[in-house]
């Protein structure tokens, strides 16, 4: 296992430095605006843009900067997104100063949204594989419809415009800034987001269950299971579901990674200030330290779960082992 | 409707403009209707998006940003009173009365008011002139990459701060023209009479900075920006060299609490009124709107509300009150490229100008409330509003006449059968670039429509703003049409749109303003590429007039002057169809009182605002 880990991560910083590679040759090749001419405001002249092109690093070889930005992909203190080169061409702060600021709100976004579709998903998808075709199946289908239709844009501003400017019953966007994320949760400020978020993930998930788990049920030693006399409800539970779910870890696993990089739309729907927000802008503005940032951090929250996702099929699943 | 709203802004500013007595007292009309102004509470802003520059004053080249500087964290020696209902009106604010000029124009001397001091950490230190001359350091400093040093340049062209150049350009170590006599008097140099200069001196990157503040903070002062207005960042008496203060969370957040070393008896302009002012940074205008409604917002002050709201707003008679129109000093304009065929043609140009639907792009941009219909280029406050009814291409409700315009491309090379229609393959998909957002899409198939008949197609090309910009500002990219342009006044003076607009000089490799090219000399049209591409060797130019009214000092003169220049440029250079003055729409929560537009930035100001019951 401590060989496999090791192999792992080396894998994940070549995986960091193929993912960086490509960021900077997109900036490089399609840039959507000049960062030099940029920061260089209105009626620059060309010793003006020559002295903020040598500021960037930009008059220098494409290989010496991108080598100036790959050493910021070792996970390491004082080494990783060094403050130095990942520092924001349009607001001046360090990509990490932001990135590590806004780390607790997306992972409260992400976390309370997995759970609740977990809660959510696994259910519906368990009684529409054991009742097939019934009205429980049925909705479940109409469920899981709805909530891959609807689109997260459209639902976050309906869920405000309902609950929050109609009926009151819950708080509007944003975090005020006196307030922590602690506060926060406890003021109900990711009820909306955690729902919006969620339903499209649970509506996915309890399909997903539900395939794998009729799929499941119709195996050979299930079959075995019935016949030795166990209960229906531990071969459903232990027998049954406890296969099903194996894939739907891998997936929860890459969700939760690609969201802890950032929950674009929900964000920004919501005004919650976390890594999704940071990258639009970062976008918009052509700010290419906080895009190779950002992009880096996501690809790292991607492989790291990917890597427990891994690690954790050994416990559920008996026929995996590394070595 | 424009006109009633514009009347409750004037009566907000009538209002505000009598309380001349402090932060007391007074009565204000606002959206809480007329009654005390009682101080205090926190008035809750939103932005759609942050700053643009990090808050440094010297790099931040944005409405936004600016209003902020005046109302709030930076005075300068001269500024502007909202309350004055002329915009262009400049007032001693750090300065304790207007400067002295000598009779030459070339020496402009201030006195600097005693006993201001600085907010915290250096709430102990007096504002001399040396603060004065350091922030123009800074703004001269190439490194610190300076929103609009160009302002302060002396050159050939335009009467700046002697040896300012030669500083911008490392040939100096100080700015020869900028004297600190003594503590309390800054003397200021010019190569030659420059009109303008008190707007020039009222721009927030001129606002003092004190000795130690921003040494170390070449790129980020911005979050450790030392106050002088009558508010500071929240926890501003923290700032250390590595601690900036925590009430300016780029992107999030913005907090501004009271400054302790603001005392009112040394400000005439600011009543500051409120105790805290709380900006959250994102979301939407749909849902900030919400929240103005619902009384959990008080203003979003960034863009202009949905169309809903603003249909809403001005129809109901319970909600008048709460929507204020005023002109943001801005025009909105297509443009042809005078160096690319067709349009290297005048009659080209002038049936282009008969042609558009200027109302229907107007309302396609949200209607009458937006702003009124603009038949020349510069905002008419800039020229006292000289041109008045001016219209050089009158056309029934401005919807565009398609006769007039055909009798005008029947003058042109490129219709060589006189019909009024172009039949030379330079009208056949021509190149319009425009922005791919609402509603600059829909206004340019408004002018495919309107063109059509005149012969000219149109290659439409939507970019993504930034995008699009991009390929206006770099004279190499040869566009010959555009469509999402807009230029706002910098200060009230015609200066701040004729330099970067329409003066040939200031063409640039990057970052160039004048799209058409007006004024360009044969040399530049060849390094341009012009030349070898088109044949185009010579474009007209307004660049004599323009220099002409540079040099005026006389405020009548001038506008004078440069009315005159725009009636030129309207008409007989037509390069450009202006369409739209631009209007700003607030609207705003029930608890607001005394709102006051600042025409300086084109925004309510902070400083005068109030709530009803000091926001209890």
């Amino acid at each position: 296992m401590g060989r496999y880990l090791i192999r792992r991560t080396l894998f994940l910083i070549l995986v960091l430095f193929i993912v960086s590679v490509i960021t900077f040759v997109v900036f490089v090749k399609l840039p959507a605006q000049d960062p030099a001419i940029r920061a260089a405001g209105r009626s620059p002249t060309p010793e003006l843009i020559a002295t903020i092109r040598a500021k960037f690093g930009l008059d220098r070889p494409l290989y010496v900067q991108f080598g100036r930005f790959a050493r910021g992909i070792v996970p390491w203190p004082g080494v990783f997104l060094d403050e130095q080169v990942y520092f924001s061409y349009t607001n001046h702060v360090a990509v990490k100063e932001e990135i590590y600021s806004r780390v607790p709100v997306t992972a409260t976004l992400a976390l309370g949204a997995a759970v609740l579709w977990l809660a959510i998903g696994i259910p519906i998808g368990i009684v529409s594989a054991i009742k097939p075709r019934s009205i429980f199946d049925r909705g479940g289908m109409v469920f899981a419809l709805i909530g891959v239709s609807a689109p997260v844009f459209w639902l976050g501003l309906l869920a405000l415009y309902v609950f929050w400017y109609k009926l009151q019953w819950l708080p509007g966007s944003g975090i005020p800034p006196e307030e922590n994320m602690i506060q926060a949760v406890m003021a109900g400020r990711f009820i909306l987001p955690w729902f919006v978020l969620a339903l499209s993930f649970a509506a996915f998930y309890s399909r997903m269950v539900r395939g794998n788990l009729i799929e499941t049920m119709s195996e050979d030693y299930i079959r075995t299971a019935r016949a030795k006399g166990i209960s229906e409800n531990r071969v459903i539970f232990k027998h049954g579901l406890r296969a099903a779910l194996t894939p739907v870890v891998t997936m929860l696993g890459l969700d939760i990674g690609i969201l802890l990089g950032g929950a674009v739309i929900t964000e920004t729907v919501f005004n919650l200030p976390g890594l999704g927000q940071y990258a639009v802008r970062s976008l918009l503005n052509s700010d290419f330290p906080a895009i190779m940032g950002v992009t880096i951090f996501a690809a790292f929250f991607i492989c790291v779960a990917n890597l427990f996702v891994d690690v954790a099929y050994a416990f559920l699943d008996p026929r995996v082992r590394y070595s | 409707m424009l006109a009633l709203v514009g009347v409750l802004a004037l009566v907000a500013a009538a209002c505000g403009g009598d309380d001349e007595g402090g932060a007391t007292g007074s009565t204000a009309t606002g959206a809480s209707g007329a009654q005390e102004i009682t101080p205090g509470g926190t008035f809750k802003a939103a932005l759609l998006s942050d700053v643009t520059a990090g808050f440094d004053p010297q790099k931040e080249y944005y409405a936004v940003a600016w209003a902020f500087y005046r109302c709030c964290l930076a005075r300068t020696l001269l500024s502007y009173d909202p309350n004055d209902p002329d915009s262009t009106h400049l007032v001693p604010d750090l300065a304790a009365a207007d400067p002295e000029i000598s009779s030459d124009g070339l020496t402009w001397v201030f006195t600097i008011k005693d006993g201001v001091t600085f907010g915290p950490p250096y709430e102990d230190v007096e504002i001399t002139a040396q603060d004065f001359i350091r922030a123009f350091e800074r703004e001269g400093t190439p490194e610190v990459a300076a929103g609009y040093y160009f302002y302060y340049l002396d050159t050939a062209s335009q009467g700046g701060i002697v040896g300012f150049s030669d500083f911008y350009n490392g040939k100096a170590d100080s700015i020869e023209g900028l004297v600190a006599v003594d503590d309390k008097t800054l003397e200021v140099h010019l190569n030659r009479p420059a009109g303008d200069l008190g707007y020039r001196l009222a721009m927030p990157a001129t606002a003092p900075i004190p000795e130690g503040a921003s040494e170390n903070h070449v790129d980020d002062y911005g979050r450790f920006l030392v106050s002088s207005g009558p508010y500071m960042f929240e926890g501003s008496e923290q700032i250390t060299d590595e601690t900036p203060a925590p009430g300016y969370q780029p992107g999030k957040s913005i907090t501004l609490v009271r400054n302790p070393s603001w005392d009112a008896s040394t400000d005439s302009i600011r009543k500051a009124y409120v105790d805290e002012i709380d900006v959250a940074i994102g979301g939407t205008a749909e849902d900030n709107q919400n929240k103005i409604d619902a009384g959990e917002l008080d203003i979003e002050y960034d863009g202009i509300p949905p169309a809903e709201a603003i249909r809403r707003y001005t129809t109901d008679p319970e909600l008048q009150d709460q929507i204020f129109v005023n002109s943001s000093d801005g025009v909105r304009f297509l443009w042809m490229n005078l160096a690319v065929p067709p349009f290297d043609d005048l009659a080209v140009r002038r049936a282009i100008n008969y042609a558009i639907d200027r109302d229907g792009m107007r309302r396609l941009r949200g209607g009458e409330t937006v702003g009124d219909i603009a038949t020349h280029m510069i905002i008419p406050s800039l020229e006292n509003d000289a041109l008045g009814d001016y219209d050089p291409f009158p056309s029934p409700n401005h919807a565009g006449d398609i006769e007039a315009a055909k009798a005008e491309m029947a003058n042109s090379k490129y219709d060589t059968d006189g019909d009024g229609v172009c039949d030379d393959p330079v009208c056949d998909n021509v190149l319009f670039v425009t922005d791919e957002a609402s509603p600059y899409a829909e206004q340019a198939a408004l002018v495919q429509d309107n063109l059509e008949p005149l012969g000219i197609t149109l290659d439409i090309k939507a970019f993504e703003r930034s995008t699009m910009y991009n390929k206006y500002f770099n004279p190499k990219e040869h566009v010959p049409f555009g469509g999402g342009a807009g230029w706002f006044k910098d200060y009230a003076d015609a200066y701040s749109f004729v330099y970067p607009l329409f003066y040939g000089p200031n063409i640039l490799d990057a970052g160039n303003t004048n799209y058409p090219m007006l004024g360009a000399d044969p040399d530049q049209l060849r390094k341009y590429g012009y030349t070898q591409e088109f044949g185009v060797t010579e474009v007209p130019s307004i660049d004599d007039q323009a220099e002409e009214c540079f040099a005026l000092v006389d405020p009548g003169e001038r506008t004078t002057c440069f009315a005159e220049l725009d009636r030129i440029l309207t008409e007989e250079i037509a390069a450009y169809v202006p369409f739209l003055f631009d209007n700003d729409v607030d609207t705003v929560s029930t608890r607001v009182q005394n709102y006051v537009y600042s025409g300086f930035d084109s925004l309510m100001a902070l400083d005068q605002v109030a709530l009803a019951n000091g926001g209890a």
